[in-house]
């Protein structure tokens, strides 16, 4: 069984607990405007040419290589440590993967996932049995604006729920963009949302623009949005702490 | 230059001071204010005895004597116008035994002299009796009190109190610059003086803050004259205190002044002396914390030595238990027996670029078809160039060392001065530098020669030896292939590994003059002043840029992608004089993940790397200190096994760091 995927990157501290290995896979249904791996979109290989550059997008790598990749920092999975899978929407390659994700658990290693949930509910059903620690995207969570990042407010619902029910542990992220995440409708339904779903933490970021050149070298343009304040961020973390919950601000 | 030397020193005693031209030298780049006066002084003075003994005499009966303010707690005076004559080449680069000067007096010393050899007895103790005369010279200038209460008890009465400990190591050292010594190491200070700590606390003699001052000026004493001190660049004085470390029942053994000196490298962010801390998994975390919080600063220190990978390689090298649990290091990372040997660590410089070039030069290489032949020839070369270098060490005469014999083992017990073999180990070290140029020519030549056949090794070769001119796209593959040096690749390790494990079967007979063995490392200061006008190599590496720093890697991967690496190389045999990970990182990295990176230093010991060392600096600083230094006078960088105040750094140095950060810096 082989997969596609763009990176494996060791050495990562800020996706999940200890010292983690993400990989990231290719493909996603959504299409956020803020995108920062652009070139993860897509689920097949992508060869560009920009300037003088040339380049390809993603590689096929059996699941016993990505198992060898994802060991050679086990030393330094202690604390916590593992694996995370990224993408893209690494969820819809779950069923692709599970004896991978089989392997993994036999070995004792950490499984992390960053996912938009808006996924098929059996891939959810799979993820939950192997999966130690799910971080979830909070996007947009009011209906009528779903479309502009390609959502499905309904089935994302669904599948938080099924999370919840199982009492798998969850942190949810919530990316600040003033024109989609942050509007006053969205805002609102976000802060229902938290107090439905208490999880363990919920960790807020500003969008960045390292991804400028990928966007570029696909032959697309990173689109502007609006800064955010100081004062939105903690404002927005008083909100959440509100409620409760362990609020983070993530400076990524 | 010679002529104007003649000049200062004065015609009656023509023997040519080694000491002074380098200070000279150093001098005249540095200050000119002091090279006036070097130049204008009829006091620059040489002696010469053919007793060493009496040389010294005559010395210390004329050294300047610096009068002490009130306000200052040490004596500590160097007159770098006057020496003593050292036609040989001097030991240096080691650490003696300090603890002998707290637990013994003079008197002592004395005592355990013993009359078998008449002319080591004699040099012995008029080498004795100068430091006497000296201690005499002071007590009578100065006004200090304190001061005159703890040098003159240095003449008849053991260390009592933490304050005197400290003024008898300045004494000793103060004496090694005196008479020629360069690279004084301070050795584990935070062990020989922990008992004095205690014992003052314990009675009420000083406070813990009391104390911490106390440490404070005597750090600042040590860092006085390191412009003088330095040896090939400013900063590299070779003053390392060593810290921690497992003890012989294995348990890792620390204290409260562990704690303080490095809290107070942390607040004096002074780039010498410096600090080595000896680590362990076994070792506190917080421990761990602290050294993390002073290398944030930028200082480069403390430099980590892994005892659980180090005291092993040191066992079976066959160094005994008890001195190999006391190990301390030359003045960069070479592990030294402390107080123990003659070791010069750092003897000759092992290139390995050298025999690579050479071959390419001299062999006809157009029937070699594979990697594994091209190994086959390098080694004959490299060979050679091994023995080479060990038949002009064994030319070297060295200078006899009165002052030295006291302080290492055994040259009392077997009445034989250090020159003639009288430390307990005698071994010589090598540092290697160059081994990632080679490995990443021999992986390129594999990948475009024998794997994919894109041009002949002779075509490729022309290419390089033009220094890639008009070919830029070969150039920047070659600098990018996938088999590199630092990488968590079986192929990369195997081949480093045979070649090591070869230049170790190389010297591995070979006896030195003294009977001491060869050792070698993978961490050299040559990186640059070896490369200097030295051909482009395979590696994608141009005409004259340096060599690759110890043990990294050029390009952005994960550090523990090298740590893997760099615990995967084979460290054993005579491979352990020195093998140090180095690397870059962020302020802002450690600051927005401090705890993690402490988890990633304790489980690194775990993974095992053998020495580390790293940057804490943005390139962005960097190259606007470059651009105005006038604007960062403080800022410390760490250049090999030292660290200096970037401003005081040649420009090839202050951009290949520069060029390091910026690499570290575009992974994210």
């Amino acid at each position: 069984m082989k997969v596609v995927i763009s990176n494996v990157q060791r050495f990562c501290l800020k996706d999940g607990p200890g010292i983690r290995t993400t990989v990231f896979f290719k493909g996603c249904n959504l299409r956020c405007p803020w995108c920062c791996n652009p070139e993860n979109i897509k689920f097949d290989i992508e060869n560009y040419e920009y300037k003088e550059e040339k380049g390809v997008y993603g590689y096929e790598i059996s699941l016993d290589d990505l198992e060898k990749e994802i060991l050679k920092d086990k030393e330094y999975y202690e604390n916590d440590g593992g694996v995370t899978f990224s993408g893209g929407e690494c969820l819809l390659q779950f069923n692709k993967i599970e004896p991978l994700l089989i392997n993994l658990k036999e070995k004792g290693i950490n499984i992390c996932v960053e996912t938009a949930l808006t996924v098929p509910t059996e891939t959810v059903d799979i993820a939950m049995k192997y999966v130690d620690e799910f971080i979830v995207d909070i996007k947009i969570l009011d209906e009528k604006s779903e479309h502009k990042v390609n959502g499905n407010v309904t089935l994302y619902k669904e599948n938080v729920k099924k999370l919840f029910d199982n009492n798998s542990k969850v942190i949810f992220r919530i990316p600040l963009v003033p024109e989609y995440t942050m509007t006053k409708e969205n805002m609102k339904e976000i802060i229902k949302f938290l107090e439905q779903y208490k999880a363990e933490k919920v960790e807020i970021f500003k969008i960045h623009r390292l991804g400028e050149k990928k966007y570029k070298t696909l032959g697309k343009e990173m689109q502007e949005f609006l800064e955010v304040s100081n004062n939105e961020i903690e404002e927005m973390i008083g909100k959440i702490e509100d409620l409760g919950i362990k609020a983070e601000y993530c400076n990524i | 230059m010679k002529d104007k030397i003649k000049k200062i020193i004065g015609k009656k005693k023509i023997f040519y001071c080694k000491h002074l031209r380098n200070i000279k030298n150093k001098v005249y780049e540095n200050d000119n204010k002091i090279l006036g006066i070097i130049k204008s002084s009829k006091n620059a003075k040489v002696y010469y005895n053919k007793n060493k003994g009496i040389e010294l005499k005559n010395l210390l009966k004329n050294v300047e004597i610096q009068n002490v303010s009130t306000d200052n707690r040490f004596y500590y005076n160097i007159d770098f116008f006057k020496t003593i004559c050292s036609p040989h080449t001097v030991f240096g680069n080691l650490c003696i035994d300090y603890s002998i000067i707290l637990e013994n007096s003079l008197e002592d010393l004395k005592s355990k002299l013993d009359k078998s050899s008449q002319e080591f007895y004699e040099n012995e103790l008029y080498t004795i009796e100068a430091m006497e005369l000296l201690i005499d010279r002071i007590i009578n200038k100065i006004k200090n009190e304190k001061i005159i209460e703890n040098i003159s008890n240095i003449k008849n009465k053991k260390a009592s109190t933490l304050y005197e400990a400290l003024q008898r190591i300045l004494f000793i050292n103060m004496l090694l610059w005196q008479t020629n010594h360069r690279l004084n190491g301070l050795g584990r200070l935070d062990k020989i003086l922990i008992k004095y700590y205690d014992n003052d606390i314990k009675n009420n003699i000083i406070t813990k803050r009391e104390a911490r001052e106390l440490i404070k000026e005597f750090l600042l004493e040590l860092h006085r004259f390191y412009k003088i001190k330095s040896n090939v660049l400013l900063g590299d004085t070779g003053q390392i205190i060593e810290l921690g470390g497992k003890n012989i029942d294995g348990r890792y053994e620390c204290n409260e002044l562990t704690y303080i000196f490095i809290e107070l490298m942390e607040e004096l962010k002074l780039p010498d002396p410096k600090v080595l801390l000896r680590v362990s998994k076994e070792m506190p975390r917080d421990l761990m914390k602290v050294s993390l919080k002073c290398i944030q600063t930028g200082i480069g220190c403390p430099l980590f030595a892994n005892d659980d990978v180090i005291i092993d390689r040191l066992k079976d090298f066959g160094y005994e238990e008890d001195d190999v649990y006391n190990y301390g290091t030359s003045a960069c990372w070479e592990p030294y027996l402390i107080g123990k040997s003659s070791a010069q660590n750092n003897i000759k410089s092992l290139t390995f670029m050298i025999p690579f070039n050479d071959m390419f030069e001299k062999e006809n290489l157009s029937k070699v078809s594979n990697t594994e032949e091209l190994l086959k020839i390098y080694k004959k070369y490299l060979k050679n160039y091994i023995e080479k270098i060990i038949d002009e060490i064994k030319e070297v005469d060295f200078e006899k060392d009165t002052l030295l014999s006291l302080f290492i083992d055994d040259c009392v017990k077997n009445s034989t001065d250090i020159a003639d073999g009288g430390a307990k180990y005698n071994d010589l070290g090598l540092t290697g530098v160059g081994l990632a140029n080679v490995v990443n020519s021999i992986c390129n030549i594999e990948e475009v020669v024998f794997k994919n056949k894109e041009m002949s090794l002779e075509e490729l070769n022309k290419i390089r030896k033009e220094n890639f001119d008009d070919n830029n796209e070969l150039l920047k593959r070659l600098k990018n292939t996938t088999n590199r040096y630092g990488k968590d690749n079986e192929y990369v390790v195997k081949i480093a590994n045979e070649i090591i494990r070869f230049a170790s079967d190389v010297m591995k007979d070979r006896r030195n003059k003294l009977g001491g063995k060869y050792k070698f490392g993978l961490s050299s200061p040559n990186y640059i002043m070896a490369s200097k006008d030295f051909l482009a190599s395979f590696d994608g590496r141009k005409v004259g840029e340096p060599f690759a720093v110890h043990i990294s890697t050029d390009t952005s991967d994960a550090y523990t992608e090298l740590m893997e690496f760099a615990s995967k190389l084979d460290y054993k045999e005579n491979r352990f004089n020195g093998n140090v990970v180095d690397f870059f990182v962020t302020p802002n990295f450690i600051n927005d993940n401090f705890e993690k990176f402490v988890d990633f230093l304790m489980l690194s010991i775990k993974v095992g790397f053998f020495e580390m060392q790293m940057n804490v600096v943005s390139s962005e600083k960097l190259i606007e200190a470059r651009k105005n230094p006038e604007k960062f006078p403080n800022l410390v960088v760490r250049v090999w096994g030292f660290s200096a105040y970037f401003k005081d750094l040649p420009d090839e140095y202050k951009d290949y760091l520069i060029e390091r950060a910026l690499k570290n810096e575009s992974s994210n």
